[in-house]
């Protein structure tokens, strides 16, 4: 694939040479003359000096015969504004923007940016995964479809425990998908599945269901 | 000072010719092999693979011309053409594949925004050579 | 009308100034309080300080009930960005966007945005000026 990536900081320079490493031809377009010459240095040639907003720019770059562009800058503008550049005027047929601010997510999508990738989610998801009280973390987006797998760990002493699946009244777009127990190998959970303490629950959810959820399976 | 293998990039511009000739003699001196390289330059906007008709023949044309005057001092040459996003690391990665141990080129006299300039080639290739570098600067009166 | 403009650079101030003389009700949004300096002196609309592209720092300045939003920062993706929110989030009636770059402003106009390029229009205002006869010769001429 042909990729594109606007701005060449931190998290531009590391998204570079994993997609290099996987074989993709990547350019990377950035403001800074010497963070420029770096990654030239570093990388080889894979950095042109320019702003990934400009059309001129991108037109030289041969935008238009790139299958995905990925706007990491630091500025939450520069980023819609490079992906919807790219997307109306160019017909890249993927784009991927960085947020900082969270509450853009909803922004951008509604202004037609494919995917949104916001740090400070991402960070409060590993977060959340570290933190044991925690009863419901959050392992991936279903963007597209609206919906999650989370993960939800049964305590000791809910009293879902010994509970079949059938027996659990989960929420309609909820399926359980996968239990992972202590001593044994994940299980595909049937509906006689029989709920032990301390199993972690894998399950594909909404958004909006979550909390039902999380009190269904905890017995709350 | 002995060289061995020398390469010779080549433009097509009129300090070609005399880069060559030069490392005809040198390597008369030392029965040096000669490689001379053409790099096609491919903009983003196209693959890198990408058909290159009309500059190839260019390049083949200017190559054969290499070949004759490298003839003419009574030496053969080796060829080589490519297609690369930038001349300058295709040719220090090429001087470092075929352990080369001189890269010899010629640099014509040249302004850019009304200054003199050696363009974003040669002083690349002077900082990131694997080997002994020779600049060639083609006097124009 | 209730107008939110955003940038209280020469033109955001110039033009709050102007709309407040003609009776609208002016907020003007900045994210440097030193930019109020250049407001004119007995302006009486509001100026607030916040980030035009933080939907919630729009709301503080009343977008949820605004007729018209003005985007003047000197950031065009700043502009563009405030503009869209202000447009597709709070539908507010009137949108009108500058944008220097001139390609940008084209693509944004197509996307549904009023912008106004003034690299272009001061470009072809500097044409005319300087293609049309110039009265300043012809006045030293007759001085000599």
């Amino acid at each position: 694939m042909y990729i594109i990536v606007v701005g060449g900081g931190r998290v531009g320079y590391y998204l570079t040479k994993a997609l290099l490493a996987e074989g993709h031809e990547v350019l990377v377009l950035e403001r800074s003359l010497t963070i420029c010459e770096a990654l030239n240095e570093e990388l080889g040639s894979i950095c042109i000096r320019g702003d990934g907003c400009e059309t001129t720019t991108l037109s030289e770059v041969g935008t238009g015969r790139s299958d995905m562009l990925i706007a990491v800058t630091g500025d939450d503008e520069d980023n819609l504004v490079a992906c919807q550049v790219a997307k109306h005027l160019f017909h890249v047929p993927r784009t991927i923007a960085r947020i900082r601010n969270p509450k853009n997510e909803d922004i951008f999508k509604k202004l037609g940016i494919d995917v949104t990738i916001n740090n400070t989610n991402i960070i409060l998801e590993n977060i959340e995964g570290e933190v044991p009280t925690h009863s419901l973390t959050h392992l991936h987006d279903i963007r597209d479809k609206g919906l999650e797998l989370v993960q939800v760990r049964i305590p000791g002493n809910a009293s879902t425990v010994g509970k079949t699946i059938k027996q659990l009244e989960l929420p309609k777009d909820s399926v359980l998908s996968l239990i992972i127990r202590k001593s044994r190998r994940p299980i595909v959970p049937s509906s006689n599945t029989v709920l032990q303490a301390e199993d972690q629950v894998i399950i594909v959810t909404s958004h909006e269901s979550e909390d039902e959820l999380r009190a269904v399976l905890r017995g709350e | 000072m002995e060289f061995h293998r020398i390469l010779v990039p080549v433009t097509g511009t009129e300090s070609d010719e005399e880069a060559i000739r030069l490392a005809c003699r040198l390597a008369r001196r030392d029965k040096a092999d000669i490689l001379v390289v053409y790099v096609i330059p491919i903009e983003r906007t196209l693959p890198l693979d990408a058909e290159m008709s009309g500059e190839v023949e260019t390049a083949e044309a200017v190559l054969d011309s290499m070949e004759g005057v490298a003839a003419a001092e009574g030496c053969t040459i080796t060829t080589d053409l490519l297609q690369a996003r930038e001349a300058a690391p295709t040719i220090v990665d090429e001087a470092v594949e075929r352990e080369v141990d001189l890269i010899l080129m010629g640099a014509s006299y040249q302004r850019r925004f009304g200054q003199f300039s050696l363009g974003n080639t040669i002083p690349y290739i002077l900082k990131n050579a694997p080997c002994r570098v020779i600049l060639f600067h083609q006097y124009s009166p | 009308m209730k107008i939110v403009i955003m940038g209280c650079g020469r033109v955001g101030a110039r033009l709050a100034g102007l709309l407040e003389s003609d009776g609208h009700e002016i907020t003007v949004l900045d994210n440097d309080s030193y930019s109020f300096r250049r407001l004119p002196p007995g302006f009486r609309g509001t100026a607030l300080l916040g980030n035009g592209i933080d939907a919630d720092a729009l709301r503080r300045a009343g977008i949820e009930k605004a007729d018209a939003f003005v985007a003047v920062t000197q950031g065009d993706n700043r502009n563009v960005m405030s503009c869209q929110i202000a447009r597709h989030i709070f539908n507010v009636p009137r949108v009108v966007c500058r944008i220097y770059d001139p390609l940008r402003r084209d693509l944004f106009e197509n996307l549904g945005l009023e912008a106004i390029s003034p690299t272009t229009i001061f470009a072809q205002i500097l044409r005319e000026k300087l293609e049309a006869p110039g009265p300043q010769r012809d006045a030293l001429a007759e001085e000599s």
